[in-house]
């Protein structure tokens, strides 16, 4: 599979540092950041993070895998895009 | 009841059952050393001679106990020592929390002395890390940190505790947070059960994980009912006894002839808790051609990171064997077994019984029991550990896999010595490995630890040497040491036995007669041995070269 653009979703503790834990995981791999975006959740304990980056299957699976194992993210989801 | 930050730091530790700890103390955790000071009773410090080494003997002691190595250091240059024994420990998933002190809250950013974001420092080589900026936080997070490093693939927690929290007051309950952890239903194990019956020649490949699952039994099940032989990566090289029949020895660049030919003509790969990492399978496209790999681990991000996977199991090791070893028929295929028993000879026929490293280790290891723990350092007197050691027990093994750290070995070896209740350790090193970090002899002559230092001592960078002698024409850029240490004389110095020797007799004399404390036995060979046989990075089995030419 080519590489395309995919969005992963986020829920993370709203706490100093996560952002730090993200974006570190991400160049760590080596991985470019396209866009984005955090909030907070209606529950002020979390943020929503909207993350686009680009990569084949093997990028968006270990992105994945990768992002589940830290302690602040709460819920991973990759958004796939409608063909 | 109200207790300060350290009092409940040491209650804590104490809840989690830790009598043991590795530390150096300094500024910002003078409130916790002087709790440790009051509590001698519960919890012994074994003050080491550098940061790093404490973390090394913090890991020896977790691998070789079970229990979750804890180790201490103070702000700044304390804690940035230990950044590559927690990436040791990380690499390998030992589990491990790490408390330093920082300055305290109100001095933080503002570069005070000693200040250092010891959390940024360290955060890819953490499973996760705390800074405790609250009081009434500290309870828990030490908790979670135990937890944490505990639970699903083990590994490093770092707790940053500034100063001032460890002298403010806060409640302490004691009842630590609530650690029920769910039980996910193990799924895969019919697919799995399926594809080992349409084998003719399973292959297991055992890892690490095995090892820390405690999965051994069920190791020597599965290979029992399967009639399957089985490679182990170095990190699982004590999940079988080397004695067992269908043990081929450790897989990979110096594994054993026969488990990398075996490895290659196998048409199934039953992988238990490996990362196929690259020095195990070189080319993985060669690798992994004309046969099926199921992978079990408890990670699933290492599903398809090195090598992909036809299949895959998650789960802890020793309860998916379990429901594994429920669904499988007896197996056998005499033709597979034949074929493994003639790579067998052939190996028996490729091994040099002059050959000097195999000589010291095996003098070594006939004194030795099975349940001795046995650490190394770094490079060729490592690969000869793994090749001609004969390991029986499980926990007998201390050595820096992931990172390959040279100067692990000797606080490794006084944590394993100390996990063990001060049992006999030995310790396989080199004059370069040894170099890095000696400065701990004066922490295993303080503790009066039994421990043996082995110092292969070539007077070269050996695994370095080799690769310049195989592949850049014998261009010998900076691994000739050419030190005049005596290594005798230094261990003398340090206040124990120290020899210089040459040969097995003078050798087996020493270790007939070995002192209480440690002795470092400096054992000279030469400076052209080879670790053989070898697989070239990135190459194949159709590349292993056997013989020295």
């Amino acid at each position: 599979m080519e590489d395309e653009l995919f969005t992963i979703e986020l829920i993370v503790s709203n706490h100093y540092g996560v952002l730090n834990r993200i974006t570190g995981l991400y160049s760590r791999r080596g991985f470019n950041i396209n866009s984005l975006n955090v909030n907070e959740t209606s529950d002020p304990n979390f943020s929503r993070m909207l993350i686009v980056s680009r990569g084949d299957d093997y990028i968006q699976n270990q992105m994945v895998q990768q992002l589940s194992k830290l302690y602040d993210v709460k819920e991973v989801t990759l958004m796939k895009k409608v063909k | 009841m109200k207790l300060s930050g350290s009092q409940i730091v040491i209650e804590e530790l104490c809840r989690h059952g830790v009598d043991t700890i590795f530390g150096y103390p300094g500024g910002s955790v003078l409130p916790l050393y002087d709790e440790l000071y009051k509590n001698s009773g519960r919890i012994t410090h074994v003050l080491t001679a550098h940061e790093q080494g404490a973390a090394h003997a913090a890991d020896g002691y977790a691998r070789a106990s079970g229990k979750t190595g804890v180790v201490f250091a103070t702000s700044g240059p304390g804690a940035t020592n230990l950044v590559t024994g927690i990436a040791n420990a990380y690499l390998d998933s030992v589990p491990l929390v790490a408390i330093t002190g920082n300055v305290s809250v109100p001095l933080l950013g503002r570069d005070t002395f000693q200040e250092v974001d010891i959390l940024g420092v360290t955060l890819p080589v953490v499973k996760h890390s705390f800074m405790v900026r609250d009081i009434d936080y500290l309870e828990d997070v030490i908790s979670e940190a135990f937890r944490i490093a505990n639970s699903g693939r083990k590994g490093p927690v770092l707790v940053d505790i500034p100063k001032n929290i460890q002298v403010e007051l806060a409640e302490y309950t004691g009842n630590g947070v609530d650690n029920h952890q769910q039980e996910e239903a193990i799924t895969g194990i019919d697919e799995a059960v399926e594809a080992i019956k349409k084998s003719k020649r399973p292959f297991i490949y055992a890892g690490g994980g095995v090892c820390l699952s405690g999965a051994e039994d069920e190791l020597f099940a599965l290979s029992q009912m399967l009639n399957a032989p089985v490679g182990l990566s170095m990190m699982g090289l004590t999940a079988l006894p080397s004695s067992y029949e269908l043990n081929l020895g450790m897989c990979g660049m110096h594994g054993a002839y026969a488990a990398s030919v075996a490895q290659d003509d196998c048409d199934l790969i039953i992988a238990l808790g490996v990362k196929f990492s690259d020095r195990a399978t070189g080319k993985t496209d060669a690798y992994k051609k004309g046969k099926a790999i199921i992978h079990f681990d408890i990670d699933l991000s290492e599903i398809g990171k090195n090598v992909e996977a036809d299949l895959y199991v998650q789960g802890d090791l020793r309860l998916t064997l379990r429901s594994l070893l429920d669904k499988l028929p007896d197996m056998k295929n005499d033709e597979w077994l034949a074929h493994i028993g003639d790579l067998k000879r052939t190996q028996a026929g490729l091994t040099d019984d002059n050959f000097m490293p195999k000589q010291v280790i095996e003098a070594v290891n006939r004194h030795c029991e099975p349940n001795t723990v046995i650490a190394t350092d770094v490079g060729q007197h490592q690969m000869w550990t793994m090749q001609y050691y004969a390991f029986s027990n499980p926990k007998t093994l201390l050595t820096s896999g992931g990172l390959g750290t040279m100067g692990y070995g000797l606080g490794a070896a006084i944590g394993g010595c100390m996990a063990t209740g001060n049992q006999r350790t030995i310790l396989f090193t080199s004059d370069g490995s040894f170099g890095m970090n000696l400065n701990e002899l004066a922490t295993a002559v303080t503790y009066n630890l039994p421990i043996v230092i082995i110092l292969l001592n070539n007077g070269v960078l050996g695994m370095v040497r080799q690769w310049q002698t195989m592949f850049f024409d014998k261009r010998y850029s900076n691994t000739t040491l050419e030190r005049k240490t005596d290594f005798a004389a230094l261990a003398k110095a340090f206040g124990c036995e120290g020899y210089s020797i040459s040969t097995i007799e003078e050798l087996d004399k020493i270790l007939d007669n070995l002192p209480d404390g440690p002795v470092v036995i400096d054992y000279r060979i030469s400076k052209d041995e080879l670790v053989l046989p070898m697989i070239p990075g990135g190459g194949t089995v159709k590349d292993i070269i056997v013989e020295a030419n």
